[in-house]
């Protein structure tokens, strides 16, 4: 059955949302992930049963030997009695050992599969998604709220089921053994609930403040942090650290109600057991005949009632555990929720996708008034382009033109919000996504290492043999540049490829483009100059891997501009002047004023 | 945080500690009287003595309040005391946050810094409160118990205490393991919360490659480590329990034995029989939490080591030792002298010497990667400088108190930094005002009495000021709530342009003496730039500038332009001069085509 998410609360509401400890909504989609792993649950429950049975017999052994042996002189039997009791702890200890870690791989796989989950849900999402969220938070759903939801396996919050059941096995067997004593320590109850409830709500009040407080100050430390140049720039760290305190005493007062509950909480719990058994004895003599078996009941409940309340008392530990790890859980299930998928499906492949749907006739690449904003700043406004198959178009403008713009939305980053977008004369959104990228390579001026080795920086997860590898290698002229720094193509690569130049980072794109051989070659050329050798490299690379192949080209550099087939000049997202170099040194416009700085400048 | 020991920070607490042990005792010992009258009351009810066992009923219950009463006391005293500890910690470890170099925190990842400021703080706090909690009332209890026990009867008690002491030895071993496969678990949390990181940060590549299925593979790894290294650490700490809990009731098992004979054999009573029962019952608690406890203080040690190598790690740039500057408003005189600065064996910058008169602007071009930031950042200190390199009116920067050094100081840096707060607030902190902690929260603090209530500020002259010599009186003007916007990720998102010039108010309200421009008008449109520019020529009059841009309209009228190629300085002069002579700056302008339209649509 759906349950109708409540409405999206956003800032500061959201951390005032409290996480109740049990949340019923947010327990029924974790037992969907629980579900893979019932045959573990399954076993867990068993065992729990069986570790209870033993649990439970020793106050009745401990009864029964004193009314049986102790009281009655039988000598002879108290090694058995002993022994039988060693057992009973025995089978307790090992059936507790079974079941905790039956929950615990249940808890951990289950936690595994909720970790993958939400990978694959922030790896389906879209380009803009990662623009809002902050890596740092999609960060803490897959390692720190993993980890805290995790707890209700771990510190065994979970057991607050089996502590319930073990309290109404004892009430079963105490009711067995005397209705009336069983009674008179049932009446302590009211108060119990009472007591419970006191705390609850306390409890309850105190976690909204801190959570909210607890969110406030690590939200501050990052910022902090994260703009400590600005901070010790602006001579702030004394002012920093005053303000942090403000909110660091915030935090540690909102605990002063919580400290207070808890240990209301289990003191009197305790006494009120204490009291119980008082109580049970004064009854005993008031009403009952003093004899062996009187005394052995009275033994027996004072064990049952320790065994009862024991688990009442932590409540407010567990308490604690549960409502962190469902405020955890509640913050992944809110990812979960967010959802702008990619368009398209990626994996499907289309009609589309077809080499019939393709027409011979249609430009490889066709914009037509494609309009785009980042919020509300207008980045392409009506962008009309083609790319001809076979051909090289240079497009060339100012910062903020919108030249990478048209990139993204071509290989569908982003959503174009109007006009037209064709590869091959088919509109992009009917391609599967991944038959999209598999037309188009796109070569950034900022390119992304992996921590690896190079090999697998180049190949990027498809298997080439080696021979192909080092001949995409050495047709970029990689290898010269690995030749310098004296390693081959199984050199390791730091992360985000530190150990790396730009320069040969440009050539390890070159190679993983030539290795895919794309229909049609997106290059945003490098504005980052290097050496001259390495530009010598880069200049020849570019050339190899533009050979007889469709490219959309970037273009920062002359040479590469003068040798494309057609020139496209772009100003505040629009397409102002195109054509051939000659054409528009002739027609005088804003490239032929451009042409002629060039001139002087030689 | 000098010290190795955590117990340092619960040194301020010491006196409400002890007595909250103190307590803890007594809770202990009052539980003795419950013992002492359930054995009395059962005795009198094998002797037949029932009348009198109201009065021993209701000393038991008497015992029993005290004992809560002791605990709660206890219990609160120890807990808030762990928290008090907890603020001092955070406190310091905050504050040594940030006096560290930016160097840092290239090197360090912020995730990692605030990992530790919450999760491992966290970790010492429950080691403080709940170890020392369980650790006080587990001894506490096995003492008086076994006192009890011992008056009672020497021969039954030593008999039934037997295992404890091997519970002891055990409960060590295995902490020593909890410990261990713990700190392997974080070990193996942090390369997997590297590779989530890397994963998000190539987004782009991931998608336009379909590398999807590939790095998928590679967090299927790791999440399958994570598990695996969880697993064998929830198998240590799994064993705890069981191991314990089955030597502790050995005890029970010995007194049937022991303690039934001597009943049989009339040497104790059946009520000590009774009371010894409940007592070993009730050490089972402490001792399972003995286990707890042992593996909390294995993983606060763990955490607490995680601390002292965030604290011992000192920052690289010196505290200048001598006078401050003197308090004036005339532009800074600044020099550099043959100022090299090495990354290991690569110079960023090289043999670097040159002089900005005061109320000069001195524009800065190069290639990406020619040390032009590394150049600015080192005048304002952000990175370390060899001594007698760089002089403000004479004297060594790196004897200038850096306080001082920065009040005289404003800097833009191209990537704008904004506060989650008001506009105001933002620009305010340029002159040292303003705070930092979002209105909403402040607003939440205030009426719970931990912050001070912070003014509006802008109606200020000095932030109005700014704004407008940003160009951002028209912005402003848009926006509803005008300076007093919130910006970030609670309040409006501003483009790029607009925080770029926020940061640009907010310098130029720090800046009494001395102004530094990193690239930080690359997001404002040309047009807006031009405005800027005329309008910072007026409010730069009365201090000495130093700018860096990629555009020529900005730096073509500075009084004099460096040119940096591989950290050194290959040409100076001023824009025609360059020009003229036809070197790397004229080189720059043909293959900087960005800035060639800029100009080209200038002269248009």
């Amino acid at each position: 059955m759906a349950v109708a998410a409540p409405p999206r609360k956003s800032g500061l509401e959201a951390e005032q949302v409290l996480g109740k400890a049990y949340d019923v909504r947010l327990i029924r989609r974790l037992a969907k992930y629980v579900q893979p792993h019932s045959h573990l649950l399954r076993a867990w429950v068993l065992f729990v049963c069986i570790d209870l049975a033993f649990d439970l017999a020793q106050p009745y052994w401990v009864m029964y030997v004193l009314n049986h042996h102790i009281l009655r002189g039988n000598l002879d039997m108290l090694p058995w009695d002993a022994l039988v009791y060693l057992g009973l702890i025995v089978g307790m200890n090992v059936a507790t050992y079974i079941q905790s870690t039956l929950l615990q791989l249940a808890g951990q796989r289950t936690m595994h599969d909720l970790r993958i989950a939400i990978f694959d849900h922030v790896l389906a999402q879209r380009t803009a998604f990662f623009d809002r969220i902050p890596v740092g938070r999609l960060m803490t759903r897959m390692t720190n709220d993993i980890e805290s939801l995790n707890e209700i396996f771990a510190q065994g919050a979970i057991t607050i089921v089996v502590d319930a059941l073990k309290a109404v096995v004892i009430v079963c067997i105490m009711l067995s053994i005397d209705v009336q004593l069983s009674l008179m320590t049932l009446a302590t109850l009211p108060l119990l609930f009472i007591l419970v409830e006191y705390a609850r709500r306390a409890m309850r009040k105190s976690f909204r403040q801190i959570r909210v407080r607890l969110a406030a100050m690590n939200a501050f430390a990052q910022e902090h942090l994260f703009g400590i140049r600005v901070v010790q720039l602006l001579g702030r760290s004394e002012t920093a650290k005053r303000e942090y305190n403000e909110i660091n005493a915030g935090h540690r007062d909102a605990y002063l109600l919580q400290i207070r509950a808890d240990a209301a909480m289990y003191a009197l719990v305790e006494a009120i057991g204490y009291i119980a058994t008082g109580l049970i004895v004064w009854w005993v003599a008031g009403h009952r005949v003093e004899d062996a078996a009187t005394i052995a009941v009275v033994v027996g409940f004072i064990e049952y009632i320790n065994k009862f309340f024991i688990p009442i008392r932590d409540l407010s530990a567990k308490y604690a555990v549960m409502q962190g790890a469902m405020a955890a859980s509640e913050r992944i299930f809110q990812l979960l929720d967010t959802d702008e998928p990619d368009g398209g499906l990626p994996r499907e492949t289309t009609k589309a996708d077809e080499p019939g749907a393709t027409s011979a006739a249609a430009p490889a690449v066709e914009l037509a008034g494609v309009h785009f904003s980042y919020g509300a700043e207008p980045v392409l406004r009506g962008v009309d382009l083609r790319v001809p198959r076979g051909s090289t178009v240079a497009v060339v403008g100012a910062t903020g033109s919108g030249k990478s713009t048209v990139i993204k939305l071509l290989t569908r980053l982003y959503e174009r919000e109007r006009g037209a977008i064709k590869v091959d004369g088919v509109d992009v959104r009917d391609l599967s996504l991944h038959e999209l990228r598999r037309r188009i390579t796109v070569v950034s001026q900022d390119v992304t290492l992996f921590a690896g080795t190079l090999a697998d920086n180049i190949a990027l997860g498809k298997a080439y043999d080696r021979a192909r590898l080092e001949d995409a290698v050495r047709r970029v002229g990689l290898d010269r540049a690995l030749v310098r720094r004296g390693a081959d193509i199984h050199a390791q690569v730091a992360e985000r490829g530190a150990n790396f130049s730009a320069g040969e980072r440009q050539l390890v794109a070159f190679a993983r483009a030539l290795l895919r051989d794309p229909e049609i070659l997106v290059l945003d050329e490098a504005t980052a100059h290097v050496d001259p050798e390495a530009e010598e490299l880069i200049e020849r690379g570019v050339q190899i891997l533009m050979k007889g192949r469709t490219t959309l080209v970037i273009a920062h550099r002359l040479s590469t501009i003068r040798n494309s087939d057609l020139i496209v000049v772009m100003d505040k997202g629009q397409v102002v002047e195109q054509g051939t170099h000659d054409e528009l040194v002739a027609k005088g416009g804003l490239y032929a004023a451009l042409e002629k700085t060039f001139r002087r400048a030689d | 945080m000098a010290s190795q020991s955590s117990l340092a920070y619960l040194r301020p607490y010491r006196r409400i500690l002890l007595a909250g042990v103190v307590l803890l005792l007594a809770t202990n010992l009052c539980y003795l009287g419950v013992a002492q009258y359930l054995r009395h009351s059962v005795d009198l009810l094998r002797a037949g003595r029932t009348n009198e066992i109201g009065s021993s009923v209701a000393l038991l219950v008497m015992f029993a309040v005290a004992t809560a009463i002791t605990r709660i006391l206890s219990r609160v005293w120890i807990f808030n005391a762990a928290r008090a500890a907890e603020y001092d910690l955070r406190s310091d470890l905050f504050g040594h946050m940030m006096t560290m170099s930016p160097a840092y925190y290239r090197d360090h990842p912020t995730g990692d810094v605030m990992s530790r400021l919450t999760n491992d703080v966290q970790t010492v706090r429950a080691m403080w409160g709940a170890g020392l909690v369980h650790l006080a009332n587990s001894v506490t209890a096995f003492a008086t118990v076994m006192t009890y026990m011992l008056l009672l009867d020497p021969v039954v008690a030593l008999l039934a205490i037997i295992p404890y002491p091997l519970i002891f030895f055990v409960g060590q071993a295995l902490s020593m393991r909890v410990y261990r496969t713990t700190r392997e678990v974080q070990a193996e949390l942090g390369s997997l919360s590297a590779h989530i990181q890397e994963d998000l940060g190539a987004i782009q590549v991931i998608k336009t490659y379909g590398l999807e299925d590939v790095r998928r593979e590679g967090f299927l790894e790791g999440s399958k480590r994570l598990l695996d290294k969880n697993m064998a650490a929830a198998k240590v700490r799994i064993q705890l329990g069981p191991i314990l809990n089955t030597l502790a009731p050995m005890g029970v098992a010995i007194l049937i034995l022991v303690g039934g004979r001597a009943v049989i054999h009339g040497d104790i009573s059946v009520g000590a029989y009774v009371a010894y029962s409940a007592l070993l019952s009730r050490l089972v608690w402490p001792t399972l939490t003995l286990g707890f406890m042992l593996a909390l203080v294995q993983r606060g040690r763990a955490s607490w080591a995680r601390l002292v190598q965030l604290q011992e790690t000192k920052s690289d740039i010196v505290e200048g030792s001598g006078a401050a500057l003197p308090d004036s408003d005339v532009p800074a005189a600044i020099e550099v002298k043959h100022l090299t600065i090495k990354i290991g064996e690569r110079p960023l910058l090289d043999d670097v010497s040159f002089v900005l008169p005061p109320g000069s602007i001195t524009a800065v071009v190069g290639r990406t990667g020619s040390g032009k930031t590394t150049l600015v950042e080192a005048l304002c200190r952000l990175i370390e400088v060899p001594p007698k390199t760089i002089f403000i009116d004479g004297r060594d920067v790196t004897d200038v108190p850096l306080a001082s050094l920065r009040d005289a100081l404003g800097y833009a840096p191209q990537e704008a930094f904004l506060f989650s707060t008001t506009i105001a607030d933002n620009i305010a902190m340029g002159y040292g005002g303003g705070t930092a902690i979002p209105a909403a929260r402040r607003a939440e603090l205030e009426r719970a009495g931990a912050a001070a209530h912070a003014p509006d500020l802008s109606n200020e002259p000095q932030v109005n000021e700014a704004a407008k010599a940003a160009g951002l009186a028209r912005d402003i003007a848009m926006m509803p709530e005008g300076l007093a916007t919130v910006v970030g990720e609670r309040g409006i998102t501003l483009s790029g342009g607009q925080r770029q010039r926020v940061a640009l108010a907010r310098a130029l309200a720090s800046a009494r003496r001395f102004l530094v421009l990193d690239d930080s008008l690359s997001s404002v449109d040309a047009e807006t730039e031009k405005v800027i520019l005329a309008n910072l020529r007026n409010v730069m009059t009365g201090r000495t500038a130093v700018l860096i841009s990629h555009r020529v309209a900005a730096i073509k009228d500075a009084d004099q332009i460096l040119v940096l190629d591989q950290g050194k300085i290959v040409e100076r002069g001023t824009h025609d001069e360059l020009i003229e002579s036809g070197g790397v700056y004229s080189e720059l302008y043909r293959t900087q085509l960005d800035t060639e339209l800029e100009i080209v649509r200038e002269a248009g």
